[in-house]
């Protein structure tokens, strides 16, 4: 009996490493740490990065980044659509001059700075790597 | 059309190459430029009537195969002097009512955003009336070949030089739209065999709701256009030459075609909605526009689009009715109804293969046509087109 159980709490703890692990590969929403923005909604979130409504909880205007090599994952996690979809979406408001998409950064040192040097700039890192000077805002689920 | 393609095609491939966002000019990121176009080829199997977009070509794509219906190119520059305040300049050469591809200002403002719920522009605005009708002319930003013909290729209007403000307003987790807008415009269509309309728009005003809830967004609008109306063409000419007999009756054909169509004022009520979730695209959308004779268009569609990977197949389904005198039915009313079926495939993030069959059943011949053949009654229709589009 004693083994059995042992057996099962070895193999619940098994389990619970593998989704741990996976959950580490999530995509956190990141903030300057020194913002005074404890957390974000999804659908603030997706206000925000897609253009529809830039307000931060702060009141400021909100300056989202695009980080390019977590981009795909990203927009894949917060809306379910992959970057063709995304231009698409923002050719739309672009070309009819309604809004404009995050900026572009490439390295993610260049995101980084921006982030923590700008109180209302905000990005996104791999959820296993959140840098000690960025706050997490919300993590999304891949 | 032939000096065209090269220059697209050129364009088509930088495009390939390039990163699909508005690329900075300037170390600061303050001078943006960026584009969109498209490729078109259509085949029309009716021998009877030209194909055409919209109201503003005067030609239509005729039996056979032809690519100046859908083909077009659109450039944007940007500069932002502000956070709160930037411009944006646009312009497209596509085949419009010059008869030809001269490119034109298609947008000129100046924008300030003093807060995220707050946004002024002033200059060449882009006629916001329907949902999507300001970017009807960006193919990578829909899934067909070309927006609804039965519903947006009635618009008389491209652009508005004035004003327009937007507020936004969050409630709870969905968000409220207001946009009012005013200002003045001109715009040439071609509405009959042999009869030009040239639109002086003095006023052109309206406004619209949008609530956004989730992946819904739904619209209402109104928009009222005063015009002064003038005609040109065969039959204003042979019209005019008639009322010249009776001098003592002092018409011009202006005044008659001008009672008879009743284009001096005309209102449009419409209403929207947009599904956007994932893969799932849905959209259906239904107006209703009336002139001062009495007159009245009714045109909408549905469309639904499911995204499997790289492709993404539709089908819509679009009719558009006119009545003369508040009554359908009657001498040049225009009647059809178009059921469509495509498909999407993304071949990289900035461009688009497309391939759309439009079945259209003409009810009773009208103004979408060119070149009606006099006898012909309507019918059935096949419209085939292929689209390449890009953004760069």
């Amino acid at each position: 009996m004693n083994r059995v159980r042992r057996l099962l709490i070895a193999s619940t703890l098994s389990i619970t490493t593998v989704v741990s692990a996976s959950a580490g590969a999530d995509i956190a929403i990141v903030v300057n740490a020194g913002s005074g923005i404890d957390h974000l909604t999804r659908s603030e979130a997706v206000n925000i990065f897609m253009g529809r409504y830039r307000k931060l909880p702060t009141g400021n205007v909100a300056l989202p980044i695009d980080s390019s090599s977590l981009k795909a994952r990203f927009y894949r996690a917060l809306v379910n659509k992959d970057l063709a979809e995304i231009n698409s979406y923002w050719a739309r408001l672009v070309f009819s001059g309604e809004a404009s998409p995050p900026q572009q950064i490439a390295s993610s040192e260049d995101v980084h700075q921006l982030v923590t040097q700008n109180m209302n700039a905000l990005s996104y890192v791999d959820s296993a790597h959140v840098p000690d000077d960025m706050h997490v805002v919300l993590t999304l689920g891949e | 059309m032939r000096r065209l393609l090269p220059v697209c095609l050129g364009i088509a491939m930088a495009a390939l190459a390039c990163a699909a966002e508005a690329r900075p000019l300037t170390d600061d990121g303050r001078l943006t430029f960026s584009g969109f176009g498209t490729l078109g080829l259509i085949h029309n199997n009716l021998g009877e009537a030209d194909f055409t977009r919209d109201i503003s070509q005067p030609k239509g794509a005729g039996e056979g195969w032809s690519a100046r219906t859908d083909s077009l190119l659109g450039a944007q520059v940007g500069y932002r002097f502000t956070d709160e305040l930037d411009t944006v300049v646009q312009g497209i050469s596509r085949y419009h009512d010059s008869g030809d591809f001269s490119p034109e200002v298609s947008w000129a403002f100046l924008r300030y955003r003093p807060d995220p719920g707050l946004q002024l522009r002033v200059g060449r605005l882009g006629w916001d009336v329907y949902q999507l009708s300001d970017s009807r002319y960006v193919g990578y930003a829909y899934p067909w070949v070309r927006p609804p013909v039965d519903h947006f290729g009635t618009l008389q209007l491209t652009y508005i030089d004035g004003v327009d403000v937007t507020f936004k307003q969050p409630v709870g987790s969905d968000l409220v739209l207001l946009k009012l807008y005013a200002g003045r415009s001109k715009s040439d269509v071609f509405i009959g065999e042999g009869i030009e309309t040239h639109f002086d728009v003095d006023k052109v005003y309206g406004g619209h709701v949008d609530y956004e809830t989730g992946p819904w967004r739904f619209r209402l609008g109104y928009t009222e256009v005063k015009s002064d109306i003038s005609f040109s063409g065969e039959v204003p000419d042979q019209l005019d030459q008639l009322l010249a007999l009776n001098p003592y009756a002092n018409l011009t054909a202006d005044d008659v075609l001008g009672d008879a169509y009743g284009f001096d004022r005309l209102r449009l009520y419409s209403l929207g909605a947009v599904y956007d979730q994932g893969p799932l695209q849905l959209q259906a959308m239904w107006n209703r526009s009336k002139t001062s004779a009495n007159g009245s268009v009714d045109s909408g569609f549905v469309s639904a689009g499911y995204r499997i990977d790289r492709v993404t197949p539709y089908v819509v389904y679009s009719q558009i009715e006119t009545a003369s005198d508040g009554e359908g039915g009657g001498e040049g009313d225009f009647k059809q109804k178009t059921y469509s079926l495509g498909a999407r495939y993304d071949v990289t993030a900035n461009m688009a293969l497309k391939a759309q069959l439009d079945r259209v059943h003409v009810q009773r011949p009208g103004f979408l046509w060119r070149d009606i053949d006099s006898d012909w009654n309507g019918g059935w229709g096949s419209i085939f087109s292929l689209g390449l589009d890009f953004i760069f």
